[in-house]
């Protein structure tokens, strides 16, 4: 599985990734715009009114945050096994392990002990159920040479399927009508951070873990030595690396941060678990840490413009007269994301013909 | 005991077709990680096609075709533009979810009631189906299984016994020396993924076609990603793959016949659904002699 690194000068790189990302965002979501025409309905006039609620409305001003916070979990779990050049395609099964935990705990404990200390609990529960998900996947990479791939990509539908038999069992409302959990209590919420918003104390807690994510990998000695297995796994080991054991240890950060996860869907937005909860962040990730080229702070950024694009959908369906189905969310998403692929391959050609011609104009002048 | 194992084949059937595509795609190099995305296709294209026409026939091959330009779309991408192979399979397995999902709205609007086609037919095939206990297991099938038991010897016979097998599977091993003798690397690598999404396509149409009669954006749910996993389990190798798809066959088949006789008594239904997920979890582990296609993943770069 083949790894590139961007060529030329690193500034000029940033510069580049930016500006590409920019214009390939844009020609996705003009393709998507096109797609609207489908309905016999005019994009324009869609896109301008689903813009303009979006910014006359404070409250689905901050749902663009609220949507983005999971995404920056998954997709720094995403991120950082890449960095390891592992793959971790099972967030979405570690990020309910962490629901199972937070619901769990903020059922058992809601009201009864103060809501900070709760908040901490399920915190560092969340992210280790995910982490347990995580390092497993992790063993059998290391111990038995398994394929990681299909490994976590298969562990999501396991851990769902634990998700569902506790859902319909334990973990059942009291009401039994649903197969869903009792709500939890308000003492169990995480507090909003902005009046008028569902903008939840979760969201800063996405922030603040993916500049820690940065600091890791790019600033300690484990990052470096991650960072290493990645570039080329057998000279790491010569080096005096074990990567096995940085194959256990990246698996299991990246779950404990999917895992994260659960404490924000949960505790911050949903207040309850049900069946099929959030199905699609764990893909998204993916997506958004691609977007990103795996970068902890980039992946802020992507997040955000995920979350964007989902309220921009969610609006339209909810246009009334319309009629836009709010499936145009994926199809949106998707598109966006071949489009940037696609400029990925412009960028890189671009780069190498730059290249070219220093060394070109370099020869004349020696 | 005998209509599971009726079941069992006739749940191998998608999984095999689409197993052996992907080892196609495999030997040459390439993983169709786009897999899930082009089964989605298939299943949807089946149910359009046959919705609107009228024909199981022109459902069949708007299957055929929407895997096709799944597989289109993806191979350009990965072969000639040289992405990663398991983030551009991400991408197109979205957009796959969105386009089903986006124009099954705009074709058919919200429904009253759930939009029904009527499904494949048996075909008892005469003489064989008429041998005790196996004639029932296999030759009471529909034409999409027949086809699939075809694929098993053509798709051996191909890739081990002709040039073009050869080709395949040189440019998947070695592809500066398959270049050198004059084999065009990026067109065989494109050719077969190529082929191999019109076989998903055909796959992923028997949910709709075949099986169900109804069109779900669920309706796959990992199927896809189960065909790949078996590619990897059946070392790459036609043969592989037929035993492996006749055991997820098997144990989808009595995860059904579990759920439709209150088998929830006996085991959580929960745990049958995830069966065929711990059974990959579990080969995934124990088995250690890969027998990996010495460039799979690696995009191939003519130097110039």
């Amino acid at each position: 599985m083949g790894k590139r690194e961007i060529p030329s000068s690193v500034k000029r790189g940033y510069l580049d990734a930016l500006l590409f990302n920019i214009g390939a965002i844009i020609i996705g979501l003009l393709i998507s715009a096109m797609m609207i025409l489908f309905l016999k309905q005019s994009p324009i006039t869609v896109f301008s009114t689903a813009l303009g609620r979006i910014f006359s409305d404070k409250y689905t001003l901050g749902e663009v945050l609220v949507k983005a916070t999971p995404l920056v979990f998954t997709s720094l779990a995403f991120a950082f096994t890449y960095k390891a050049n592992l793959f971790n395609i099972g967030a979405q099964g570690q990020f309910y392990a962490g629901c199972i935990s937070a619901v769990s705990i903020s059922l058992a404990l809601g009201g009864k002990v103060p809501t900070a200390l709760l908040i901490v609990i399920v915190l560092v529960a969340s992210f280790l159920s995910g982490a347990l998900v995580g390092a497993l996947i992790g063993i059998a990479k290391a111990k038995f040479g398994a394929n990681e791939f299909l490994v976590s990509m298969m562990s999501t539908y396991v851990v769902q399927a634990v998700m569902d038999f506790l859902l319909r069992t334990v973990l059942r409302e009291t009401k039994a009508e649903y197969i869903q959990t009792d709500p939890i209590v308000r003492e169990a919420f995480l507090p909003g951070i902005v009046p008028g918003t569902r903008i939840h104390l979760g969201t800063l807690i996405a922030i603040l873990s993916a500049i820690a994510i940065w600091v890791l990998l790019y600033k300690t000695s484990l990052g470096f030595r991650i960072r290493a297995v990645g570039r080329n796994s057998d000279a790491s080991e010569h080096s005096g690396i074990n990567s096995k054991l940085i194959f256990v240890v990246a698996f299991l950060i990246s779950g404990g941060l999917a895992g994260m996860a659960g404490l924000t869907e949960i505790n911050g937005v949903q207040h309850m678990l049900l069946q099929n909860f959030n199905s699609s962040i764990g893909s998204f990730g993916i997506g958004i840490a691609i977007l990103a080229n795996g970068h902890p702070i980039g992946i802020i950024f992507s997040s955000i413009l995920f979350g964007f694009l989902n309220v921009i959908g969610t609006t339209m369906g909810r246009i009334p007269g319309l009629n836009i189905p709010a499936s145009i969310i994926d199809l949106i998403q998707g598109i966006v994301m071949t489009s940037v692929i696609i400029s990925y391959f412009i960028r890189e050609s671009v780069g190498r013909r730059r290249e070219k011609r220093m060394l070109k104009s370099g020869e004349v002048e020696a | 005991m005998i209509s599971i194992l009726t079941r069992a084949v006739m749940m191998s059937t998608p999984l095999l077709l689409g197993s052996i595509a992907e080892v196609f795609a495999e030997r040459t190099g390439m993983m169709v990680t786009a897999i899930e995305g082009i089964f989605l296709m298939g299943a949807w294209g089946g149910f359009i096609g046959t919705f609107i026409s009228g024909s199981i026939v022109v459902g069949l091959l708007t299957a055929v075709l929407m895997g096709f330009l799944m597989a289109l779309l993806y191979a350009f991408i990965t072969v000639y533009l040289r992405q990663q192979q398991i983030v551009v399979g991400t991408a197109m397995n979205i957009l796959a979810g969105g386009i089903c999902a986006y124009f099954q709205r705009v074709l058919f609007g919200i429904p009253t009631t759930p939009l029904q086609i009527s499904v494949l037919e048996k075909i008892p095939i005469p003489i064989l189906s008429d041998i005790p206990v196996l004639g029932e297991i296999f030759f009471e099938q529909n034409i999409l299984t027949y086809i699939a038991y075809l694929v098993i010897p053509v798709s051996y016979i191909i890739l081990f016994k002709t040039s073009l097998g050869l080709a395949i599977r040189s440019v998947g091993e070695n592809p500066e020396a398959a270049d050198v003798s004059g084999i065009n690397v990026n067109r065989i690598r494109f050719s077969t993924v190529l082929v191999a999404g019109a076989f998903g396509g055909l796959a992923g149409s028997f949910y709709t076609v075949g099986y169900l009669g109804m069109f779900t954006t669920g309706i796959i749910g990992g199927r896809g990603w189960i065909a790949f996993a078996i590619c990897f389990l059946g070392n790459w190798n036609p043969k592989g793959a037929v035993f492996g798809t006749l055991v997820f066959g098997l144990a989808e088949a009595i995860s059904i016949y579990l759920q439709s006789t209150g088998g929830i008594a006996i085991m959580p239904n929960e745990f049958v659904i995830a069966l065929p997920y711990i059974l990959t979890i579990a080969l995934t582990i124990a088995k250690r002699s890969f027998n990996v296609p010495a460039k799979l993943g690696v995009p191939y770069l003519k130097e110039s």
